[in-house]
């Protein structure tokens, strides 16, 4: 028995499962014996069965209907595939419309997708119970699976299952037998809609469940037309731009960026979503000793990148190491911290960078312009979260038009770039693939990262900062001897 | 003992949910007809009555104070049956008037999704109702009649199952079933053979016409070997005679 105290009566709605009702009165205009779509009978070795459909007639219909181009009505055709209103009757793990004489059926409504009749595990149990009896145990792998989770959790109804499945596989054997034939391939059809096969893209990820059902027209409320006054007056208030400007920006972005994103460019060595091999991952880890040759073109495109990359902002760590001019690195990362830190200990660490950095006499002393230093000091009186900002600012202006430039020509930078790798694109067969899809494992614990993390920050706090005056001291007991 | 009683009971109401899941599927197709509607009515009146019955039977049996644990464990097993066999019940009515309503017999511009079926649910119905044959004796609007009836009778069961909930306290998730995975196939080895021949079909379809091909070649060579081995017999024994 479920737990009925959650009413559901479809109250949960599925938010992109909108479009079904257009769909199924297509369906129903296909029906038509004038203007529908022409049907043929399917022969198999010794029963026949009317009421198949060549995929390039639905196509062809489909097109005429809607006045619209082949390829456009083969898209459509498979929308209506892969929703279930249509499913094919040879290879029947491919929900796609193939616009040749392969055969389709239409499906029987009880087993139309529904916004308002989820799919219930039960009747999946029951299901799969069916198929084990007719094929005598040998169900495919992926059902063998389910059948076992199922047999699992829902053990307490376990009883239940096995009896139903018995009747409703002695129930079915009462038609006829061309029925009987239909009658399993439309339930088949079912499943694989609803319960895809392993690799199978399904019409039915839709997100999260919605309380408020997206088909109904909202009441007109005092309330709701101020939000609609609210949202207005935010529109006219809006900073705007030239459209010449703002799609000139568009423009240099995508091009710089258009071989660097996953969904437009091939990833190397292999896209990890697709492929279910983690090499990607592993190359481009934040902490990775040679970074490739993708992210270090990355960290070329703006000094933003560079600092973002926590790689990127090692290499430049070094470089301005060799400089003599690591403050400005480490006052920034300071204010970071600052900024995202935990409440508790800001004061604190606002007096600390005070102390290093900003002090006259500091040992990390960074050189900022008097009216800014004005402005900080003052605000340090009262530290909050933002205090320190106008100096971070400055401060990250003077590394980029300062630092950066000289880092992309320096011997560090262009080290880094010689050794940087360039995997080789995977190519994986059908086999591998499936192989690689059983070695999933999940990856570190974010626990885990996060004390690699702190250990990293502790190893580079005790490697110590350069200490200005302890190296000036030095320079002048050189000088002097 | 009340408990086989309840047991066919249960069966009972198990076999005609069954039977009307498989009428419920016809809805709507080219399979569907004033005679469907029909038995769809006969089975949810049949349905329901039993479910009336199992529920008096079975909280009768709960309320019984004085009952071993052991006793107890089985009554709340076969409540779980009840209920979840009840649910399937609810939900298929639901759908049923859902369809019912968007296909409506008479009208001329609303056609029948051509799915294929063809036959009639005779049999189906036949045997929830455990008749040997179907009479046939409602008038010809049937389908529109009978969805304000659909719709009292899902009320009613919605009552019932409320009140069931509220008086009987049976926490499903303690019910241990006793069919381990796998249970239903043991009992159904004797299924006929005749029926794997033709299901096979909708399998692999690369290997329609090969199994049915191989079947039948199968059974050829099958007979002309005894045939070959009786002549042989045959001609042994004249030999050795004569």
């Amino acid at each position: 028995m479920t737990i009925r105290n959650v009413r559901d009566h479809g109250q949960r709605f599925r938010p992109r499962m909108a479009c079904l009702k257009k769909v199924e009165s297509v369906v129903l205009e296909m029906q038509d014996p004038k203007t529908g779509v022409k049907s043929q009978t399917q022969r198999l070795v010794i029963t026949t069965i009317p009421h198949a459909l060549t995929g390039e007639d639905i196509v062809a219909w489909i097109a005429n209907r809607f006045k619209i181009d082949a390829a456009e009505a083969r898209a459509m055709g498979t929308m209506m595939v892969a929703f279930g209103y249509i499913y094919p009757l040879q290879d029947h793990k491919r929900l796609m419309l193939k616009p040749d004489t392969s055969l389709y059926r239409f499906q029987t409504p009880y087993f139309w997708p529904a916004q308002q009749w989820p799919v219930e595990d039960t009747d999946y149990a029951i299901y799969l119970a069916k198929r084990n009896i007719r094929k005598k145990g040998m169900l495919e792998l992926y059902e063998q699976e389910q059948y076992n989770n199922l047999y699992k959790w829902m053990n307490h109804k376990w009883d239940f299952i096995v009896m139903q499945a018995k009747e409703q596989y002695r129930a079915g054997k009462e038609r006829k037998k061309p029925d009987r034939v239909v009658f399993d391939c439309q339930e088949r059809a079912y499943w694989v809609v609803h319960r895809p096969p392993p690799g199978t893209v399904s019409a039915m990820d839709y997100g999260h469940d919605r309380m408020v059902d997206p088909n109904i027209e909202e009441k007109k409320t005092p309330d709701y037309y101020r939000r609609i006054i609210m949202f207005t007056q935010q529109c006219i208030m809006r900073p705007r731009v030239k459209s010449s400007v703002s799609i000139g920006a568009l423009v240099k972005y995508t091009t710089t960026y258009k071989e660097h994103d996953p969904f437009l460019h091939a990833c190397l060595p292999s896209n990890p979503w697709l492929t279910d091999d983690v090499t990607y991952w592993t190359l481009n880890m934040p902490n990775v000793e040679t970074p490739t040759k993708m992210r270090v073109e990355r960290w070329t495109f703006s000094f933003g990148e560079l600092l973002m990359d926590p790689r990127g902002r090692d290499d430049f760590r070094l470089f301005l190491k060799k400089e003599f001019s690591g403050e400005n690195l480490a006052f920034w990362e300071a204010c970071e911290d600052l900024k995202w830190g935990a409440a508790e200990t800001m004061k604190e660490k606002a007096q600390q960078i005070y102390k290093t950095f900003l002090a006259r006499g500091a040992p990390r002393w960074i050189n900022i312009d008097g009216k800014t230093m004005d402005i900080t000091v003052k605000g340090l009186a009262h530290p909050h979260r933002y205090v320190l900002d106008a100096a971070q600012t400055h401060i990250y202006m003077l590394m980029k038009k300062d630092s950066y430039g000289r880092y992309l020509k320096s011997p560090v930078f262009k080290e880094t770039q010689k050794k940087a790798i360039a995997p080789e694109q995977h190519r994986f067969t059908e086999t591998q693939l499936e192989q690689n899809a059983k070695r999933r494992r999940p990856s570190l614990s974010p626990i885990i990262l996060r004390q690699q993390e702190e250990e990293q920050k502790a190893k580079l706090a005790a490697s110590g900062p350069v200490d200005i005056t302890q190296v000036m001291s030095k320079l002048e007991r050189k000088q002097t001897k | 003992m009340g408990k086989d009683e309840c047991k066919t009971m249960l069966d009972a109401l198990n076999k005609v949910t069954a039977c009307y899941r498989h009428l419920v599927i016809a809805l709507g197709s080219t399979s569907d007809s004033q005679n469907l509607r029909e038995e769809l009515k006969k089975t949810r009146t049949k349905a329901q009555e039993l479910a009336v019955a199992n529920r008096t039977k079975l909280t009768s049996l709960l309320k019984d104070k004085g009952i071993s644990k052991d006793d107890r464990a089985e009554y709340e097993r076969l409540w779980v049956l009840f209920t979840s066999s009840v649910e399937l019940l609810e939900v298929d009515m639901k759908r049923s008037l859902e369809i019912g309503q968007d296909f409506p017999l008479k009208v001329p511009r609303r056609h029948l999704i051509q799915t294929g079926m063809t036959g009639s649910t005779t049999t189906v119905a036949a045997r929830a109702m455990s008749v040997q044959n179907m009479k046939y004796e409602a008038d010809a609007n049937i389908d529109t009649v009978d969805l304000k009836e659909l719709e009292t009778e899902i009320a009613q069961v919605d009552q019932m199952m409320e009140e069931m909930e509220l008086k009987v306290q049976v926490a499903p998730w303690t019910v241990e079933a006793k069919q381990e995975a796998g249970a239903e196939l043991k009992s159904t080895v004797s299924v006929g053979n005749s029926s794997v021949g033709i299901i096979s079909i909708c399998e692999e379809e690369p290997k329609e016409t090969v199994e049915g091909e191989t079947g039948l070649m199968k059974v050829f060579a099958g007979v002309i070997f005894t045939a070959v081995l009786l002549i042989a017999g045959i001609l042994g024994y004249l030999v050795i005679n004569l």
